[in-house]
């Protein structure tokens, strides 16, 4: 364990290194920088940000866990975080991109020339940042304190320091090529193992070729134990509960305002479109891997640790069983560990097969310090999104309008270091399961930003009445029914907390829609300015008619 | 600037949401489509897996990353065909930029 403690170390340490370097050399000196990395980041490497910012702990750690628990079931997390990117890319980033705002707050505070619409923005975006954030953070100290055998609140206080430090003092650009960095690190450290038990139990290089077959024999495996098979669907919930979870993965992905705002940072629509297509190649990478990591697990457990006597299991179990999220009980009393006698936290799956595999010191290390980049990466990018809310759309549009650079970073600076302190200190003692508490943001964004910016972006007759009351009603409706489902037991079709985001969509769009034909239709520049996202950034909409931009200057 | 005809305008934006409309009925029938028909696609065998098992975990993954890429390209050929050029479109998105 002393030549594991130092190997691992020393990996996160010289992973750190490596962001933090890069996070100072980029320090940000003007206000446009900071938040939107001057608009100039190549889309191949945009992507590889986004890919970053998005792949966070829960997705590292967490998924392949999911899946190896639910089976088919927790597929909805593979399409749901993946076919979002769609909508994304479709339906608001080019349009977004083309309107050139700082924050997802100020695109609807200025589409629907509303302050009040511009505030409930911003407190949503906190609101859905900060809840987000609080599962990275704990997340983060999971894997400090597991890997340094140190209490996990210690382990999450080293994680807020460390985000604190680069976020506040690289602001955008440091953390859009730091998340370039995080994301080579974290998606190597997840293939390896991968391929690596790919080539142990199917002599093959390809996982995502090989894995198939592995699943048709733990189906036969599972008939003889007599339980489930692994790849039936709908036995963790009702179908509508799979479709709902997707729907909300999915709108939820196109509605979080730290993705979002990424796309911000290319220069024009056509390589906002680039950057999503880049993004979840990237991204895909990892969520093709994981119910390939999933299946070699279940797969090794079955065969490889069930049926071992259960005085003569391997080292790796003790260090496990300590953290809590491991059971082995001899049930039955008969010398010999059954399936059924093991039970495995999700939260480790990732994190102890490469032991389980004996894949060896440096890829145990390895795999640490891409959970580290997945946690520390989101945090980051959560953490902009929190401070450009309060110091940008809060402090500066609405609060102190004269306000000078100077103290406008100061005071973006600033909010990222306390909502980090804030946050880590409810992350000492997390209100819910981290998955949970992830699913929760996204039923969030679901219910409030994707009905808001989609009409937004879409329809020009909506106005601000219409988004107030569709932001008010969707986040009341998905609160609501989180609570409802989580603690009153109540259930539509089968639908629980996680999958909320479809009532809150379906009860925004209406809303948004039902009080902007009831009251008067924008002015004719706000109109105007909607069907001007038809068209690139060459093409105007002025006064009726559409102008080409021929001006060889190109100065309008 | 130069006025460009309504109808040609109208166009460029009609050919844009054909194709998007076509990408998101792709995007829906391997994604829910699939799950709607698990039970029956279960009975399909496809490298080792049950088929409802190979959309979930790739064939609807990998159909929407070629969607995207497929997107970018076809967004590009449109924008030519009605020649706008990318370089004038860094240009004025530079100067659009809102100045706090």
């Amino acid at each position: 364990m002393d030549t594991q403690f130092m190997v691992s170390l020393s990996i996160i340490l010289a992973t750190f290194a490596l962001y933090i370097g890069i996070a100072v050399y980029n320090k940000a000196r003007a206000t446009s920088d900071f938040y939107v990395a001057g608009r100039g980041v190549p889309p191949v490497f945009n992507g590889m940000a986004i890919g970053a910012d998005w792949m966070s702990a829960a997705s590292f750690i967490g998924m392949a866990g999911t899946i190896m628990l639910l089976g088919y079931d927790g597929l909805a997390y593979i399409m749901g975080w993946t076919g979002g990117y769609l909508l994304l890319t479709f339906l608001l980033a080019p349009q977004l991109r083309k309107y050139g705002r700082y924050t997802v707050p100020e695109f609807i505070g200025d589409r629907y020339d509303s302050h009040t619409a511009r505030v409930i923005a911003a407190v949503c975006t906190i609101i859905i940042s900060f809840t987000y954030s609080i599962g990275q953070l704990s997340g983060s100290g999971v894997v400090i304190g597991r890997l340094f055998e140190i209490d996990a609140k210690l382990g999450t206080m080293i994680g807020v320091v460390l985000i604190a430090f680069y976020a506040a003092f690289g602001g955008m650009k440091g953390i859009t090529w730091t998340q370039v960095a995080q994301y080579v690190v974290l998606i190597i450290a997840y293939l390896i193992p991968v391929i690596f038990m790919s080539l142990q139990l199917t002599n093959s290089p390809l996982p995502w070729l090989s894995y198939g077959e592995l699943v048709g024999k733990m189906g036969e495996l599972d008939r003889e134990l007599g339980i489930s098979e692994y790849f039936a669907p709908f036995t963790n919930g009702t179908k509508w509960q799979f479709l709902a979870l997707m729907f909300t993965l999915m709108c939820g992905t196109a509605g979080l305002p730290h993705v979002i705002v990424r796309f911000y940072t290319v220069s024009t629509m056509k390589a906002a479109r680039w950057s999503g297509a880049w993004a979840l190649l990237f991204i895909g990478l990892l969520y093709l891997s994981a119910p390939a990591y999933a299946a070699f697990s279940r797969f090794i457990l079955m065969t490889k640790i069930a049926g071992s006597e259960i005085t003569n299991l391997p080292a790796w179990t003790k260090s496990w069983i300590d953290t809590g999220k491991l059971q082995l009980a001899d049930g039955n009393g008969d010398g010999v560990l059954q399936w059924n006698e093991l039970i495995i936290s999700n939260d480790i799956v990732v994190m102890a097969t490469p032991e389980i595999a004996n894949l060896g010191v440096f890829v145990i290390g390895l795999v640490a310090a891409g959970a580290m980049a997945a946690a520390l990466s989101t945090a980051g990018g959560l953490m902009i999104a929190i401070s450009s809310s309060f110091a940008h759309d809060i402090f500066y549009r609405v609060w102190k309008p004269d306000a000078t650079e100077k103290t406008r970073l100061s005071v973006a600076r600033w909010s990222i270091v306390i909502a980090t302190l804030l946050a880590g200190l409810i992350a000492l003692n997390p209100p819910g399961a981290i998955t949970q508490i992830v699913a929760w943001a996204f039923a969030i964004a679901t219910g409030t930003f994707f009905p808001a910016l989609v009409l937004g972006v879409w329809w020009k007759r909506s106005n601000s009445q219409g988004v107030i009351a569709g932001l008010l009603v969707g986040l009341a409706v998905t609160l609501g029914y989180i609570f409802a489902a989580k603690y009153g037991g109540f259930t539509i079709l089968g639908i629980i907390d996680t999958g909320a985001g479809v009532f809150g969509a379906a009860a925004a769009f209406l809303t948004n829609i039902a009080v902007s034909l009831a009251t008067p239709a924008p002015s004719q520049k706000l109109q105007e300015e909607v069907l001007d996202l038809r068209y690139p950034e060459q093409m105007t909409y002025k006064n009726g008619d559409v102008w080409m931009n021929t001006d060889e200057s190109a100065k309008l | 600037m130069k006025k460009i005809e309504k109808a040609v305008a109208d166009q460029y934006f009609r050919e844009k949401n054909r194709y998007m409309v076509l990408y998101l009925i792709i995007w829906f029938c391997v994604s829910f489509g699939a799950v709607l028909l698990a039970e029956p696609l279960s009975h399909i065998s496809l490298g080792g897996f049950p088929f409802h098992y190979f959309m979930g975990a790739q064939g609807s993954v990998v159909t929407f990353i070629i969607l995207l890429f497929i997107n970018a390209k076809v967004g590009d050929m449109i924008d030519k065909k009605y020649g706008i050029d990318e370089a004038r479109n860094v240009k004025l998105s530079e100067g659009k930029t809102v100045d706090h």
